[in-house]
């Protein structure tokens, strides 16, 4: 988060200062990519470039504090994801395997990954396992720092079925760690 | 529901930790790890796995999510220096449009023309410039222009981008063409030709009236703000190698890295150079950015007008034009 000093720095990036908009690039870049990593993990890098075109486009227009700077990147962000999906759904030879498979040499547990090195791919890796409408809310919510009403407004969920499936999706990445935990103390 | 949880909290403590089942936590818990308002420390018992997953999930950027910088900040800077026709505002004059359409060329060559091709194009994109040619007195030139450059390239720094960007063009044609034609480089590759369908006969023409050969002019030694992009580029390229080198070598700005280099396989040679020729250069990190060292200058200014905080992003969450290709 930029914070006090936000409304000046979008005010300078809408003006064309690239200094400024390095700033809401670099703040906001990594959540991006890290919902990216969730939502299309094979094409994350592509969809947050594509993201970013989307919102320098249409900065000069927007209008909004940091909250909605925010819920609307997302916003874009979750459009190029479902867009890729679908195309990755009508794409035959499904070219995805192969790069999940370059993209983790190793198929060591993400749960173990993330109670012993708090490693933050781990962590993505383990938040793309639960059920994808839990996922998707997890993601924006955590990795987004949205609020319920931003996450419902992005997703066209009702707020109390947003607040549901978070807590469900929190609940089952608890008892997984937990499991993971348990087994760990048990074998060493 | 709260019930329900006050329930499975009393059969847990009954059940001790022999199940994997931590105790459930309450929704105003949730709903603050969520909001990252607990401290992950203050997290009821069982959940410290959930607070090590969150702290993870939220650990501070890595220069590797920052790898992609270089790159957003040439299209910022070729967006906000060309933007498209319909986001010109109407009272722009000819003038500042003119001025836009020069600072754009320059930044396309900067990026795509990595090697010292079409070196600081002060040509204008044809089709756009032609109105105010007599106005302005052709001049803008930077200096260093045309250094080590054939004769032919000074002559005509234009067309040097050009074939360039059709080059670029034609590469791309068979895969993703739409997403990169999307791109500002090959938009203003389209303004040249004179619209989106006339780019495949436009580049049939630059290519047959050009015959530089690329590869040879991009040997010579390009002006210093050839180097600065070429180590940006560079820089960006060795970042990302660890993990996702193939498609990233996709890339408008990769191919152009990579003709420079005379090869896809040639760039890690070529980097190696680059990066050790340019001794201060080698910055680690995202925050130094070679290309990019202006002053902290920046007079920050709120938006002029002041409109009232509308709330939500409204009409533009889509962001862009609808991608359907297929």
């Amino acid at each position: 988060m930029i914070g006090p000093s936000f409304p000046a720095v979008l005010g300078a990036a809408q003006g064309g200062d690239e200094q400024a908009f390095a700033v809401l690039w670099r703040d906001l870049q990594p959540a991006v990519l890290r919902y990216l990593r969730v939502a299309a993990p094979a094409a994350a890098e592509d969809l947050a470039a594509d993201t970013w075109i989307s919102v320098i486009r249409g900065l000069a227009r927007f209008r909004g504090n940091e909250r909605d700077f925010r819920a609307w990147v997302f916003t874009v962000a979750r459009h190029r994801a479902m867009d890729w999906r679908r195309q990755a759904a009508r794409r035959p030879g499904l070219s995805l395997p192969v790069e999940l498979l370059a993209e983790r040499p190793a198929p060591d547990d993400p749960a173990e990954a993330v109670l012993e090195a708090q490693s933050t791919r781990a962590a993505l890796a383990l938040l793309a396992e639960l059920p994808a409408d839990q996922a998707e809310v997890v993601a924006l919510r955590v990795l987004g720092g949205l609020g319920v009403a931003e996450v419902a407004r992005i997703t066209g969920k009702r707020p109390g079925a947003v607040r549901v499936l978070a807590h469900r999706g929190l609940r089952r990445l608890a008892r997984r760690l937990e499991a993971a935990g348990l087994a760990r103390g048990v074998t060493r | 529901m709260s019930d329900g949880d006050g329930l499975a909290v009393d059969m847990h403590r009954l059940l001790g930790f022999l199940e994997a089942a931590p105790p459930v936590a309450d929704q105003d818990t949730l709903e603050r790890l969520l909001a990252g308002r607990l401290d992950p420390a203050d997290a009821p018992a069982g959940h410290a796995g959930l607070a090590k997953f969150l702290a993870a999930a939220t650990a501070p950027g890595s220069p590797e999510e920052w790898a992609g910088e270089q790159l957003a900040m040439a299209e910022f800077a070729a967006v906000v220096q060309s933007p498209p026709p319909t986001l010109v505002p109407r009272r722009a004059t000819m003038l500042s449009k003119l001025a836009s359409v020069k600072a754009a060329a320059a930044v396309l060559a900067a990026v795509l023309s990595v090697g010292g091709v079409a070196a600081a194009a002060t040509g204008l994109l044809p089709g756009q410039a032609e109105h105010a040619a007599d106005r302005i007195p052709s001049t803008t030139g930077a200096g260093a222009a045309g250094h080590g450059l054939g004769q032919a390239a000074v002559v005509d720094l234009g067309a040097a981008a050009k074939q360039g960007l059709c080059r670029a063009w034609q590469a791309g044609q068979g895969a993703n063409l739409g997403r990169r034609a999307d791109s500002p480089a090959f938009r203003a590759l389209a303004v040249a030709a004179g619209g989106a369908d006339n780019v495949a006969a436009y580049c049939a023409d630059v290519a047959a009236g050009g015959t530089a050969d690329g590869q040879g002019q991009a040997d010579a030694t390009g002006p210093d703000a050839m180097a600065a992009a070429r180590a940006g580029l560079c820089q960006a390229w060795q970042s990302g190698q660890s993990t996702d080198h193939g498609r990233r070598a996709d890339s408008v700005a990769f191919q152009a890295l990579a003709a420079a280099a005379g090869g896809d396989d040639k760039i890690d040679a070529f980097c190696r150079d680059t990066t050790a020729g340019s001794a201060g250069v080698h910055g680690q990190g995202p925050g130094s950015s070679p290309t990019t060292v202006p002053p902290p200058s920046t007079t920050v200014s709120p938006p002029s007008s002041g409109p009232p905080a509308s709330t939500g992003p409204g009409g533009h969450g889509q962001g862009g034009p609808p991608t359907t290709t297929g």
